[in-house]
Protein backbone atom coordinates (compact mmCIF):
# COMPACT_ATOMS: atom_id res chain seq x y z
CA UNK A 1 0.00 0.00 0.00
CA UNK A 2 1.52 3.52 -0.87
CA UNK A 3 -0.57 5.38 1.65
CA UNK A 4 1.41 8.28 1.93
CA UNK A 5 2.10 8.64 -1.21
CA UNK A 6 -0.97 7.79 -3.11
CA UNK A 7 -0.53 10.63 -5.60
CA UNK A 8 2.89 11.62 -6.50
CA UNK A 9 3.50 14.40 -9.10
CA UNK A 10 6.89 14.07 -10.11
CA UNK A 11 8.55 17.28 -12.02
CA UNK A 12 5.51 17.94 -14.27
CA UNK A 13 5.80 21.00 -16.64
CA UNK A 14 3.47 21.70 -19.15
CA UNK A 15 3.89 24.38 -21.91
CA UNK A 16 0.99 24.93 -24.10
CA UNK A 17 2.21 24.88 -27.65
CA UNK A 18 3.34 27.43 -29.61
CA UNK A 19 1.32 28.50 -32.60
CA UNK A 20 1.47 30.64 -35.43
CA UNK A 21 3.73 33.30 -34.14
CA UNK A 22 3.05 33.22 -30.58
CA UNK A 23 6.13 31.46 -28.46
CA UNK A 24 5.08 28.51 -26.56
CA UNK A 25 4.19 29.28 -22.70
CA UNK A 26 5.65 27.74 -19.58
CA UNK A 27 2.27 26.93 -17.52
CA UNK A 28 3.85 24.35 -14.98
CA UNK A 29 7.27 24.90 -13.68
CA UNK A 30 8.69 21.25 -12.57
CA UNK A 31 6.16 20.86 -9.89
CA UNK A 32 6.61 17.77 -7.45
CA UNK A 33 4.50 16.34 -4.42
CA UNK A 34 3.32 13.74 -2.54
CA UNK A 35 -0.17 13.18 -1.10
CA UNK A 36 -1.55 10.61 0.57
CA UNK A 37 -4.40 8.31 0.77
CA UNK A 38 -7.24 10.41 2.65
CA UNK A 39 -5.87 13.32 2.77
CA UNK A 40 -7.50 16.80 1.47
CA UNK A 41 -5.26 18.77 -0.98
CA UNK A 42 -5.82 22.97 -2.03
CA UNK A 43 -4.06 24.19 -4.79
CA UNK A 44 -4.31 27.52 -3.95
CA UNK A 45 -3.03 30.44 -6.06
CA UNK A 46 -3.70 33.63 -8.30
CA UNK A 47 -6.32 33.32 -11.41
CA UNK A 48 -4.72 32.11 -14.42
CA UNK A 49 -1.62 30.53 -12.63
CA UNK A 50 -2.52 26.84 -13.67
CA UNK A 51 -3.83 25.18 -11.20
CA UNK A 52 -6.46 23.84 -13.08
CA UNK A 53 -3.93 22.75 -15.57
CA UNK A 54 -1.79 21.02 -12.95
CA UNK A 55 -5.13 19.33 -11.74
CA UNK A 56 -6.16 18.28 -15.36
CA UNK A 57 -3.00 16.71 -15.62
CA UNK A 58 -4.18 14.62 -12.35
CA UNK A 59 -7.27 13.49 -13.73
CA UNK A 60 -5.96 12.16 -17.36
CA UNK A 61 -7.48 15.13 -19.13
CA UNK A 62 -4.23 16.64 -20.23
CA UNK A 63 -0.83 15.39 -21.17
CA UNK A 64 2.11 17.02 -18.97
CA UNK A 65 5.67 18.02 -21.12
CA UNK A 66 7.48 16.96 -19.04
CA UNK A 67 7.25 14.47 -15.74
CA UNK A 68 5.03 12.19 -15.03
CA UNK A 69 1.61 11.69 -12.06
CA UNK A 70 0.95 8.24 -10.52
CA UNK A 71 -1.87 6.99 -9.25
CA UNK A 72 -1.44 4.24 -6.35
CA UNK A 73 1.43 3.46 -7.88
CA UNK A 74 0.49 3.15 -11.95
CA UNK A 75 1.60 5.79 -13.76
CA UNK A 76 -1.72 8.46 -15.14
CA UNK A 77 -2.46 8.04 -19.16
CA UNK A 78 -5.89 9.21 -19.66
CA UNK A 79 -9.04 9.85 -18.18
CA UNK A 80 -11.25 6.70 -16.23
CA UNK A 81 -13.65 6.68 -13.35
CA UNK A 82 -10.74 6.41 -10.86
CA UNK A 83 -10.30 10.27 -11.01
CA UNK A 84 -13.11 11.82 -10.92
CA UNK A 85 -13.83 15.01 -11.71
CA UNK A 86 -16.12 18.41 -10.47
CA UNK A 87 -16.08 21.33 -12.69
CA UNK A 88 -16.21 25.20 -12.54
CA UNK A 89 -19.22 25.30 -14.52
CA UNK A 90 -22.36 23.31 -13.92
CA UNK A 91 -21.92 20.34 -15.53
CA UNK A 92 -24.95 17.80 -15.14
CA UNK A 93 -27.15 16.59 -17.90
CA UNK A 94 -29.74 18.75 -18.38
CA UNK A 95 -32.34 15.95 -20.37
CA UNK A 96 -31.94 13.83 -17.13
CA UNK A 97 -33.14 14.55 -14.01
CA UNK A 98 -31.54 14.35 -10.67
CA UNK A 99 -31.64 10.82 -9.88
CA UNK A 100 -30.57 10.27 -13.73
CA UNK A 101 -27.48 12.44 -13.22
CA UNK A 102 -26.38 10.19 -10.45
CA UNK A 103 -27.17 7.08 -12.12
CA UNK A 104 -24.93 8.14 -15.03
CA UNK A 105 -21.87 8.19 -12.50
CA UNK A 106 -22.25 4.55 -12.38
CA UNK A 107 -23.73 4.25 -15.94
CA UNK A 108 -20.29 2.24 -16.90
CA UNK A 109 -19.36 0.43 -13.74
CA UNK A 110 -19.32 -3.51 -14.10
CA UNK A 111 -18.10 -3.82 -11.15
CA UNK A 112 -21.16 -3.84 -9.11
CA UNK A 113 -24.77 -4.91 -9.69
CA UNK A 114 -28.23 -3.20 -10.98
CA UNK A 115 -29.26 -3.18 -7.75
CA UNK A 116 -26.06 -2.28 -5.83
CA UNK A 117 -26.63 0.67 -8.41
CA UNK A 118 -29.82 1.40 -7.39
CA UNK A 119 -28.91 1.31 -3.51
CA UNK A 120 -25.88 3.90 -4.32
CA UNK A 121 -27.53 6.25 -6.32
CA UNK A 122 -30.19 6.68 -3.65
CA UNK A 123 -27.08 6.73 -0.98
CA UNK A 124 -25.49 10.00 -2.65
CA UNK A 125 -28.82 11.08 -3.53
CA UNK A 126 -29.30 11.44 0.49
CA UNK A 127 -25.93 12.14 1.41
CA UNK A 128 -25.39 15.19 -0.75
CA UNK A 129 -28.80 16.31 0.87
CA UNK A 130 -30.99 16.25 -2.36
CA UNK A 131 -33.76 13.83 -1.33
CA UNK A 132 -36.70 14.93 -2.12
CA UNK A 133 -35.65 16.15 -5.75
CA UNK A 134 -34.82 13.54 -7.33
CA UNK A 135 -37.11 13.99 -10.28
CA UNK A 136 -36.37 17.73 -10.56
CA UNK A 137 -35.48 18.63 -13.74
CA UNK A 138 -31.70 20.15 -13.39
CA UNK A 139 -32.15 23.79 -14.12
CA UNK A 140 -35.37 23.91 -12.01
CA UNK A 141 -32.99 23.62 -9.18
CA UNK A 142 -30.35 26.19 -7.40
CA UNK A 143 -26.80 26.98 -8.33
CA UNK A 144 -25.89 24.89 -4.74
CA UNK A 145 -27.98 21.84 -5.35
CA UNK A 146 -26.41 21.61 -8.67
CA UNK A 147 -22.53 21.19 -7.35
CA UNK A 148 -24.24 18.84 -4.87
CA UNK A 149 -25.55 17.16 -7.83
CA UNK A 150 -22.26 16.71 -9.58
CA UNK A 151 -20.39 15.68 -6.49
CA UNK A 152 -22.65 13.05 -5.67
CA UNK A 153 -22.44 11.62 -9.62
CA UNK A 154 -18.84 11.92 -9.37
CA UNK A 155 -18.64 10.18 -5.95
CA UNK A 156 -20.97 7.54 -7.56
CA UNK A 157 -18.15 6.47 -9.96
CA UNK A 158 -16.18 5.42 -7.30
CA UNK A 159 -13.24 7.26 -7.89
CA UNK A 160 -9.85 6.96 -6.18
CA UNK A 161 -9.31 10.71 -5.84
CA UNK A 162 -11.86 13.89 -6.12
CA UNK A 163 -10.84 16.57 -8.37
CA UNK A 164 -12.65 19.68 -7.71
CA UNK A 165 -12.19 23.05 -9.87
CA UNK A 166 -13.56 26.23 -7.88
CA UNK A 167 -17.12 23.80 -8.02
CA UNK A 168 -17.97 26.54 -5.61
CA UNK A 169 -16.73 29.51 -7.21
CA UNK A 170 -20.16 30.85 -8.95
CA UNK A 171 -22.09 30.23 -5.60
CA UNK A 172 -23.18 33.10 -3.73
CA UNK A 173 -21.03 33.60 -0.22
CA UNK A 174 -24.02 31.60 1.88
CA UNK A 175 -24.10 28.91 -0.19
CA UNK A 176 -20.77 28.64 -0.49
CA UNK A 177 -20.34 28.15 3.49
CA UNK A 178 -23.05 25.96 3.27
CA UNK A 179 -21.64 23.52 0.55
CA UNK A 180 -17.80 24.20 2.12
CA UNK A 181 -19.11 22.29 5.55
CA UNK A 182 -21.30 19.69 3.72
CA UNK A 183 -17.76 18.77 1.96
CA UNK A 184 -16.05 18.65 4.99
CA UNK A 185 -18.87 16.28 6.06
CA UNK A 186 -18.45 14.59 2.85
CA UNK A 187 -15.19 13.85 2.88
CA UNK A 188 -14.79 12.64 6.19
CA UNK A 189 -17.60 9.93 6.14
CA UNK A 190 -16.26 8.55 2.19
CA UNK A 191 -12.47 8.96 3.44
CA UNK A 192 -11.80 10.21 -0.03
CA UNK A 193 -8.47 11.30 -1.27
CA UNK A 194 -9.74 15.30 -2.19
CA UNK A 195 -7.60 17.64 -4.55
CA UNK A 196 -9.25 21.08 -4.66
CA UNK A 197 -8.28 24.24 -6.40
CA UNK A 198 -9.04 27.40 -5.13
CA UNK A 199 -8.32 31.27 -5.32
CA UNK A 200 -10.40 31.64 -2.30
CA UNK A 201 -7.42 32.19 0.94
CA UNK A 202 -10.37 31.48 3.73
CA UNK A 203 -12.05 28.38 1.73
CA UNK A 204 -8.70 26.95 1.08
CA UNK A 205 -7.89 26.92 4.98
CA UNK A 206 -11.12 25.61 6.20
CA UNK A 207 -11.30 22.72 3.64
CA UNK A 208 -7.51 21.71 3.50
CA UNK A 209 -5.53 19.44 5.27
CA UNK A 210 -2.44 20.71 3.29
CA UNK A 211 -2.43 23.86 1.43
CA UNK A 212 -0.09 23.82 -1.82
CA UNK A 213 0.34 27.73 -2.33
CA UNK A 214 1.12 28.04 -6.32
CA UNK A 215 3.37 31.11 -7.68
CA UNK A 216 2.28 32.86 -10.54
CA UNK A 217 2.27 31.73 -13.66
CA UNK A 218 4.36 29.85 -14.61
CA UNK A 219 3.03 27.79 -11.27
CA UNK A 220 5.74 26.70 -8.78
CA UNK A 221 4.71 25.10 -4.93
CA UNK A 222 5.67 28.16 -3.16
CA UNK A 223 4.54 26.70 0.55
CA UNK A 224 3.09 24.12 1.63
CA UNK A 225 1.39 24.77 4.70
CA UNK A 226 0.14 22.22 7.25
CA UNK A 227 -3.50 23.46 7.68
CA UNK A 228 -3.78 21.17 11.12
CA UNK A 229 -0.66 22.41 12.76
CA UNK A 230 -2.61 26.04 12.68
CA UNK A 231 -5.88 25.43 13.42
CA UNK A 232 -6.26 21.66 14.33
CA UNK A 233 -7.75 19.39 12.15
CA UNK A 234 -11.96 19.27 13.50
CA UNK A 235 -13.53 21.71 10.84
CA UNK A 236 -16.94 23.58 12.51
CA UNK A 237 -17.53 26.48 10.97
CA UNK A 238 -16.93 28.08 14.13
CA UNK A 239 -13.19 27.48 13.46
CA UNK A 240 -13.53 30.72 10.52
CA UNK A 241 -13.54 32.65 13.31
CA UNK A 242 -11.05 31.60 15.87
CA UNK A 243 -7.94 33.61 16.46
CA UNK A 244 -5.59 31.25 15.07
CA UNK A 245 -7.65 31.12 11.80
CA UNK A 246 -7.12 34.76 11.00
CA UNK A 247 -3.57 34.98 11.77
CA UNK A 248 -3.08 31.68 9.16
CA UNK A 249 -5.31 33.64 6.34
CA UNK A 250 -3.44 37.05 7.36
CA UNK A 251 -0.12 35.40 6.58
CA UNK A 252 -1.07 33.80 3.59
CA UNK A 253 -2.72 36.77 2.28
CA UNK A 254 0.33 38.43 2.86
CA UNK A 255 2.19 35.93 0.63
CA UNK A 256 -0.16 36.26 -2.05
CA UNK A 257 -0.38 39.90 -1.88
CA UNK A 258 3.66 40.58 -2.32
CA UNK A 259 2.85 37.68 -4.89
CA UNK A 260 0.70 40.32 -6.61
CA UNK A 261 3.71 42.89 -6.34
CA UNK A 262 6.10 40.35 -7.88
CA UNK A 263 8.53 40.42 -4.99
CA UNK A 264 9.10 36.31 -5.72
CA UNK A 265 12.05 36.52 -4.48
CA UNK A 266 11.35 37.54 -0.77
CA UNK A 267 9.15 35.24 -0.47
CA UNK A 268 11.18 32.43 -1.40
CA UNK A 269 14.31 32.95 1.70
CA UNK A 270 11.00 31.26 4.00
CA UNK A 271 10.09 31.71 7.53
CA UNK A 272 6.31 33.14 6.87
CA UNK A 273 4.68 30.78 8.48
CA UNK A 274 4.21 31.05 12.64
CA UNK A 275 4.72 27.01 13.38
CA UNK B 1 -59.17 49.94 -0.19
CA UNK B 2 -62.33 52.05 -0.71
CA UNK B 3 -62.07 55.12 -3.50
CA UNK B 4 -62.12 58.54 -1.30
CA UNK B 5 -63.77 61.94 -3.24
CA UNK B 6 -62.70 64.94 -1.66
CA UNK B 7 -65.47 67.37 -1.45
CA UNK B 8 -64.23 68.96 -4.91
CA UNK B 9 -64.69 65.61 -6.59
CA UNK B 10 -60.95 65.09 -7.22
CA UNK B 11 -59.65 61.38 -6.96
CA UNK B 12 -56.91 60.36 -4.25
CA UNK B 13 -55.45 62.87 -2.23
CA UNK B 14 -53.70 66.57 -3.71
CA UNK B 15 -50.17 67.07 -3.60
CA UNK B 16 -50.89 68.07 0.10
CA UNK B 17 -52.28 65.02 1.44
CA UNK B 18 -51.34 62.09 3.62
CA UNK B 19 -48.38 59.58 3.03
CA UNK B 20 -50.89 56.77 1.58
CA UNK B 21 -49.89 53.28 3.73
CA UNK B 22 -50.55 51.17 0.29
CA UNK B 23 -47.76 50.26 -1.66
CA UNK B 24 -47.30 52.33 -5.32
CA UNK B 25 -48.92 50.86 -7.66
CA UNK B 26 -47.75 49.83 -10.97
CA UNK B 27 -47.26 51.97 -13.48
CA UNK B 28 -50.02 50.85 -16.16
CA UNK B 29 -49.11 50.18 -19.12
CA UNK B 30 -51.13 49.43 -22.66
CA UNK B 31 -51.05 46.69 -24.20
CA UNK B 32 -49.36 48.50 -27.31
CA UNK B 33 -46.70 49.59 -24.60
CA UNK B 34 -45.82 46.18 -24.28
CA UNK B 35 -46.08 44.92 -27.36
CA UNK B 36 -43.77 47.87 -28.91
CA UNK B 37 -41.15 47.62 -26.28
CA UNK B 38 -37.86 47.00 -27.06
CA UNK B 39 -36.71 43.76 -26.52
CA UNK B 40 -40.37 43.19 -24.42
CA UNK B 41 -41.55 39.45 -23.01
CA UNK B 42 -43.65 38.33 -25.45
CA UNK B 43 -46.44 35.76 -24.93
CA UNK B 44 -47.78 32.40 -26.59
CA UNK B 45 -51.49 33.85 -27.20
CA UNK B 46 -50.21 37.69 -28.43
CA UNK B 47 -47.65 35.79 -30.81
CA UNK B 48 -50.31 33.62 -32.68
CA UNK B 49 -52.11 37.07 -32.76
CA UNK B 50 -49.76 38.86 -34.25
CA UNK B 51 -49.10 36.46 -36.78
CA UNK B 52 -53.04 36.13 -37.48
CA UNK B 53 -52.59 40.34 -37.81
CA UNK B 54 -49.94 39.97 -40.45
CA UNK B 55 -51.69 37.17 -42.67
CA UNK B 56 -54.96 39.78 -42.71
CA UNK B 57 -52.80 42.61 -43.61
CA UNK B 58 -51.47 40.99 -46.52
CA UNK B 59 -54.92 39.52 -47.61
CA UNK B 60 -56.15 42.77 -47.25
CA UNK B 61 -53.17 44.57 -49.71
CA UNK B 62 -53.49 41.27 -51.93
CA UNK B 63 -57.26 41.90 -52.43
CA UNK B 64 -56.89 45.74 -52.54
CA UNK B 65 -54.36 45.54 -55.75
CA UNK B 66 -56.71 43.40 -57.17
CA UNK B 67 -59.94 45.09 -56.67
CA UNK B 68 -58.37 48.27 -57.87
CA UNK B 69 -57.10 47.15 -60.72
CA UNK B 70 -53.38 48.16 -59.47
CA UNK B 71 -51.81 45.06 -61.25
CA UNK B 72 -53.83 43.74 -64.31
CA UNK B 73 -56.01 40.52 -63.26
CA UNK B 74 -53.89 38.41 -65.90
CA UNK B 75 -51.08 38.97 -63.36
CA UNK B 76 -52.67 39.04 -60.15
CA UNK B 77 -55.51 36.12 -59.27
CA UNK B 78 -57.62 37.72 -56.49
CA UNK B 79 -57.58 35.63 -53.27
CA UNK B 80 -61.20 34.25 -54.08
CA UNK B 81 -60.34 33.21 -57.54
CA UNK B 82 -56.94 31.61 -55.93
CA UNK B 83 -58.93 29.55 -53.17
CA UNK B 84 -61.42 28.68 -55.56
CA UNK B 85 -59.00 27.15 -58.33
CA UNK B 86 -57.51 25.26 -55.79
CA UNK B 87 -60.04 23.88 -54.97
CA UNK B 88 -60.92 23.29 -58.15
CA UNK B 89 -57.59 21.40 -58.62
CA UNK B 90 -57.60 19.46 -55.55
CA UNK B 91 -61.32 17.96 -56.15
CA UNK B 92 -61.50 17.51 -60.49
CA UNK B 93 -57.83 17.47 -61.41
CA UNK B 94 -56.07 15.26 -58.80
CA UNK B 95 -53.54 17.89 -57.67
CA UNK B 96 -53.95 15.87 -54.84
CA UNK B 97 -51.76 13.44 -56.68
CA UNK B 98 -49.47 15.71 -57.42
CA UNK B 99 -49.11 17.25 -53.74
CA UNK B 100 -48.59 13.41 -52.27
CA UNK B 101 -45.48 12.64 -54.95
CA UNK B 102 -43.95 16.12 -54.19
CA UNK B 103 -44.17 15.24 -50.69
CA UNK B 104 -42.59 11.99 -51.12
CA UNK B 105 -39.79 13.36 -53.31
CA UNK B 106 -38.99 15.87 -50.39
CA UNK B 107 -39.37 13.11 -47.51
CA UNK B 108 -37.65 10.98 -49.32
CA UNK B 109 -34.58 12.68 -50.43
CA UNK B 110 -34.44 14.28 -46.85
CA UNK B 111 -34.47 11.03 -45.18
CA UNK B 112 -31.51 10.05 -46.94
CA UNK B 113 -29.75 13.31 -46.58
CA UNK B 114 -30.21 13.28 -43.11
CA UNK B 115 -29.23 9.44 -42.46
CA UNK B 116 -26.18 9.86 -43.92
CA UNK B 117 -25.26 13.52 -43.05
CA UNK B 118 -25.47 12.84 -38.82
CA UNK B 119 -23.30 9.72 -38.44
CA UNK B 120 -21.22 11.49 -41.08
CA UNK B 121 -21.48 14.83 -39.50
CA UNK B 122 -21.00 13.42 -35.74
CA UNK B 123 -17.68 12.05 -36.93
CA UNK B 124 -16.56 14.90 -38.41
CA UNK B 125 -16.97 16.27 -35.02
CA UNK B 126 -15.27 13.69 -33.35
CA UNK B 127 -12.26 12.67 -35.71
CA UNK B 128 -9.86 15.10 -37.30
CA UNK B 129 -8.81 12.73 -40.01
CA UNK B 130 -12.56 12.35 -41.20
CA UNK B 131 -12.91 16.64 -41.06
CA UNK B 132 -9.83 16.57 -42.62
CA UNK B 133 -10.36 14.57 -45.70
CA UNK B 134 -14.31 15.09 -45.93
CA UNK B 135 -14.48 18.85 -45.25
CA UNK B 136 -12.55 21.09 -48.13
CA UNK B 137 -15.03 18.13 -50.62
CA UNK B 138 -18.50 19.04 -48.87
CA UNK B 139 -16.97 22.85 -48.71
CA UNK B 140 -16.82 22.79 -52.26
CA UNK B 141 -19.37 21.25 -53.55
CA UNK B 142 -21.74 22.60 -50.97
CA UNK B 143 -21.22 26.44 -53.17
CA UNK B 144 -22.31 24.67 -56.42
CA UNK B 145 -25.68 25.93 -56.94
CA UNK B 146 -28.17 23.74 -57.34
CA UNK B 147 -29.74 24.16 -60.47
CA UNK B 148 -25.95 23.77 -62.31
CA UNK B 149 -26.10 20.32 -61.28
CA UNK B 150 -29.64 19.70 -63.38
CA UNK B 151 -27.86 19.16 -66.43
CA UNK B 152 -25.84 16.34 -64.95
CA UNK B 153 -28.17 14.44 -63.02
CA UNK B 154 -30.63 14.43 -66.29
CA UNK B 155 -27.64 13.11 -68.39
CA UNK B 156 -26.77 10.61 -65.44
CA UNK B 157 -30.00 9.96 -64.45
CA UNK B 158 -33.13 10.61 -66.76
CA UNK B 159 -36.09 12.46 -65.66
CA UNK B 160 -37.18 9.68 -63.74
CA UNK B 161 -37.32 9.67 -59.72
CA UNK B 162 -33.74 9.10 -59.41
CA UNK B 163 -32.85 12.09 -60.73
CA UNK B 164 -35.08 14.73 -58.83
CA UNK B 165 -34.42 12.45 -55.31
CA UNK B 166 -30.27 12.96 -56.43
CA UNK B 167 -30.62 16.85 -57.28
CA UNK B 168 -32.33 17.24 -54.00
CA UNK B 169 -30.13 14.79 -51.89
CA UNK B 170 -27.27 17.24 -53.19
CA UNK B 171 -28.63 20.59 -52.68
CA UNK B 172 -29.02 19.34 -48.47
CA UNK B 173 -26.85 16.81 -47.84
CA UNK B 174 -23.58 19.08 -48.29
CA UNK B 175 -25.15 21.82 -45.96
CA UNK B 176 -26.72 19.37 -43.55
CA UNK B 177 -23.59 17.76 -42.85
CA UNK B 178 -21.92 20.86 -41.92
CA UNK B 179 -24.42 22.35 -39.66
CA UNK B 180 -24.56 18.54 -37.85
CA UNK B 181 -21.25 18.46 -37.45
CA UNK B 182 -21.38 22.32 -35.86
CA UNK B 183 -24.12 20.85 -33.05
CA UNK B 184 -21.48 18.34 -32.32
CA UNK B 185 -19.07 20.92 -31.80
CA UNK B 186 -20.65 22.60 -29.97
CA UNK B 187 -21.19 20.73 -27.13
CA UNK B 188 -19.42 21.81 -24.11
CA UNK B 189 -16.55 20.14 -23.33
CA UNK B 190 -17.35 19.35 -19.56
CA UNK B 191 -19.96 16.84 -21.05
CA UNK B 192 -17.53 14.94 -22.70
CA UNK B 193 -14.96 14.96 -19.91
CA UNK B 194 -17.47 13.81 -17.39
CA UNK B 195 -18.53 11.03 -19.48
CA UNK B 196 -14.77 10.20 -19.65
CA UNK B 197 -13.79 10.49 -16.11
CA UNK B 198 -17.36 8.52 -14.87
CA UNK B 199 -15.55 5.33 -17.22
CA UNK B 200 -17.50 6.18 -20.33
CA UNK B 201 -15.67 4.80 -23.57
CA UNK B 202 -15.54 7.23 -26.91
CA UNK B 203 -18.60 5.00 -28.41
CA UNK B 204 -20.43 5.55 -25.18
CA UNK B 205 -19.72 9.29 -24.92
CA UNK B 206 -21.13 9.40 -28.46
CA UNK B 207 -24.20 7.42 -27.96
CA UNK B 208 -24.85 8.86 -24.55
CA UNK B 209 -23.68 12.18 -23.94
CA UNK B 210 -22.92 13.88 -27.37
CA UNK B 211 -26.04 12.64 -29.02
CA UNK B 212 -28.92 13.62 -26.81
CA UNK B 213 -26.92 16.71 -25.80
CA UNK B 214 -26.95 17.81 -29.54
CA UNK B 215 -30.34 16.72 -30.09
CA UNK B 216 -32.63 19.84 -29.97
CA UNK B 217 -30.76 21.79 -31.78
CA UNK B 218 -30.07 19.42 -34.64
CA UNK B 219 -33.68 18.71 -34.53
CA UNK B 220 -34.00 22.63 -35.87
CA UNK B 221 -31.24 22.05 -38.04
CA UNK B 222 -32.96 19.46 -39.71
CA UNK B 223 -36.38 21.35 -39.71
CA UNK B 224 -34.57 24.22 -41.52
CA UNK B 225 -32.90 21.94 -44.25
CA UNK B 226 -36.39 20.44 -44.66
CA UNK B 227 -38.08 23.85 -46.04
CA UNK B 228 -34.81 23.77 -48.46
CA UNK B 229 -35.67 20.85 -49.74
CA UNK B 230 -39.01 22.33 -51.31
CA UNK B 231 -36.56 24.72 -52.97
CA UNK B 232 -35.01 22.12 -54.83
CA UNK B 233 -38.07 20.37 -55.36
CA UNK B 234 -39.84 22.93 -57.44
CA UNK B 235 -36.38 23.25 -59.76
CA UNK B 236 -36.23 19.71 -60.21
CA UNK B 237 -40.41 19.19 -60.78
CA UNK B 238 -40.07 22.50 -63.65
CA UNK B 239 -36.98 21.01 -65.84
CA UNK B 240 -37.90 17.78 -65.84
CA UNK B 241 -40.67 15.95 -64.55
CA UNK B 242 -44.80 15.16 -65.72
CA UNK B 243 -45.68 15.46 -61.68
CA UNK B 244 -45.73 17.12 -58.52
CA UNK B 245 -46.90 20.69 -57.63
CA UNK B 246 -43.76 22.35 -59.94
CA UNK B 247 -44.71 20.55 -62.57
CA UNK B 248 -48.32 22.00 -62.60
CA UNK B 249 -47.32 25.46 -61.69
CA UNK B 250 -45.25 25.51 -64.66
CA UNK B 251 -47.49 23.78 -67.13
CA UNK B 252 -50.11 26.42 -65.79
CA UNK B 253 -47.75 29.17 -66.48
CA UNK B 254 -47.63 28.19 -69.90
CA UNK B 255 -51.68 29.50 -70.36
CA UNK B 256 -50.74 32.46 -68.60
CA UNK B 257 -53.38 30.50 -65.65
CA UNK B 258 -52.45 32.93 -62.98
CA UNK B 259 -55.16 31.77 -60.51
CA UNK B 260 -53.81 27.95 -61.33
CA UNK B 261 -50.17 28.96 -60.74
CA UNK B 262 -51.08 30.76 -57.28
CA UNK B 263 -52.87 28.16 -56.28
CA UNK B 264 -49.99 25.63 -56.76
CA UNK B 265 -47.84 28.59 -54.49
CA UNK B 266 -50.01 28.84 -51.86
CA UNK B 267 -50.47 25.13 -51.84
CA UNK B 268 -46.79 24.92 -51.05
CA UNK B 269 -46.97 27.38 -48.73
CA UNK B 270 -49.66 25.72 -46.45
CA UNK B 271 -47.51 22.60 -46.58
CA UNK B 272 -44.26 24.05 -45.44
CA UNK B 273 -45.82 26.06 -42.95
CA UNK B 274 -47.87 23.17 -41.31
CA UNK B 275 -45.06 20.90 -41.55
CA UNK B 276 -42.79 23.43 -39.95
CA UNK B 277 -45.26 24.28 -37.08
CA UNK B 278 -45.68 20.87 -36.60
CA UNK B 279 -42.02 19.99 -36.02
CA UNK B 280 -41.73 23.14 -33.31
CA UNK B 281 -44.56 21.71 -31.56
CA UNK B 282 -42.30 18.10 -31.46
CA UNK B 283 -39.35 20.16 -30.18
CA UNK B 284 -41.30 22.00 -27.46
CA UNK B 285 -42.69 19.12 -26.51
CA UNK B 286 -39.77 16.75 -26.65
CA UNK B 287 -36.78 19.53 -25.51
CA UNK B 288 -39.57 21.01 -22.65
CA UNK B 289 -36.21 20.62 -20.14
CA UNK B 290 -34.53 23.25 -22.16
CA UNK B 291 -36.57 26.01 -20.74
N1 LIG C 1 -5.56 24.73 -23.78
C1 LIG C 1 -4.78 25.81 -23.54
N2 LIG C 1 -4.05 26.37 -24.52
C2 LIG C 1 -3.28 27.44 -24.30
N3 LIG C 1 -3.17 28.05 -23.10
C3 LIG C 1 -3.88 27.56 -22.08
C4 LIG C 1 -4.73 26.42 -22.24
N4 LIG C 1 -5.32 26.16 -21.04
C5 LIG C 1 -4.85 27.07 -20.19
N5 LIG C 1 -3.98 27.92 -20.79
C6 LIG C 1 -3.27 29.04 -20.16
O1 LIG C 1 -2.55 28.52 -19.08
C7 LIG C 1 -2.59 29.40 -17.97
C8 LIG C 1 -3.06 28.67 -16.75
O2 LIG C 1 -4.41 28.34 -16.90
P1 LIG C 1 -5.23 27.60 -15.74
O3 LIG C 1 -4.57 26.32 -15.44
O4 LIG C 1 -6.63 27.53 -16.18
O5 LIG C 1 -5.07 28.61 -14.52
P2 LIG C 1 -5.87 28.68 -13.14
O6 LIG C 1 -6.74 27.49 -13.05
O7 LIG C 1 -4.81 28.72 -12.09
O8 LIG C 1 -6.63 29.96 -13.15
C9 LIG C 1 -3.50 30.55 -18.37
O9 LIG C 1 -2.68 31.65 -18.69
C10 LIG C 1 -4.23 30.04 -19.57
O10 LIG C 1 -4.46 31.09 -20.46
MG1 LIG D 1 -8.84 27.51 -13.05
Amino acid sequence: MNNDRFIVIDRVSKEFGAHGKSAAVRVIDDVSMKIGRGEFIVFLGPSGCGKTTLMRIVGGLEAASCGQVRLDGATVTGPDRKKGMVFQSYSSFPWLDVIGNIRFGMRFRDDISAAEKERLAQYYLELVGLRGFEGYRVNRISGGMRQRLAIARTLAAGPDVLLMDEPFGALDAQNREFLQEQLVGIQKSEQKTVIFVTHDVEEAIFLADRIMLFSARPARVLQEIRVGDHIGTQRPLAVKSTQAFFALRNSILDVTRRLALQTEKIMLQGGMFPA
Amino acid sequence: MTEQRDPHGREGSGPDGQASDAAAPVPETTVWQQLTSFRGNSSRGTDIALGAVGFALLLAIWSGLVVFEVVPKQYLASPQAVVVRLWELLTKYDFLDDIWISIYRVWFAFFLSAIVAIPLGILMSSFRIVNGLTEPIIDFIRYLPVPALVPLTVIWLGIGEASKIALLWMGTFFQLVLLIADDARRVPREYVEVGMTVGAKPSQVLRHIILPAMLPSMVDNLRITLGWCWTYLIIAEIVASDSGIGYVIWSARRYVKTPEVMAGILAIGIIGFLTDQFIRWLHRRAFAYLR
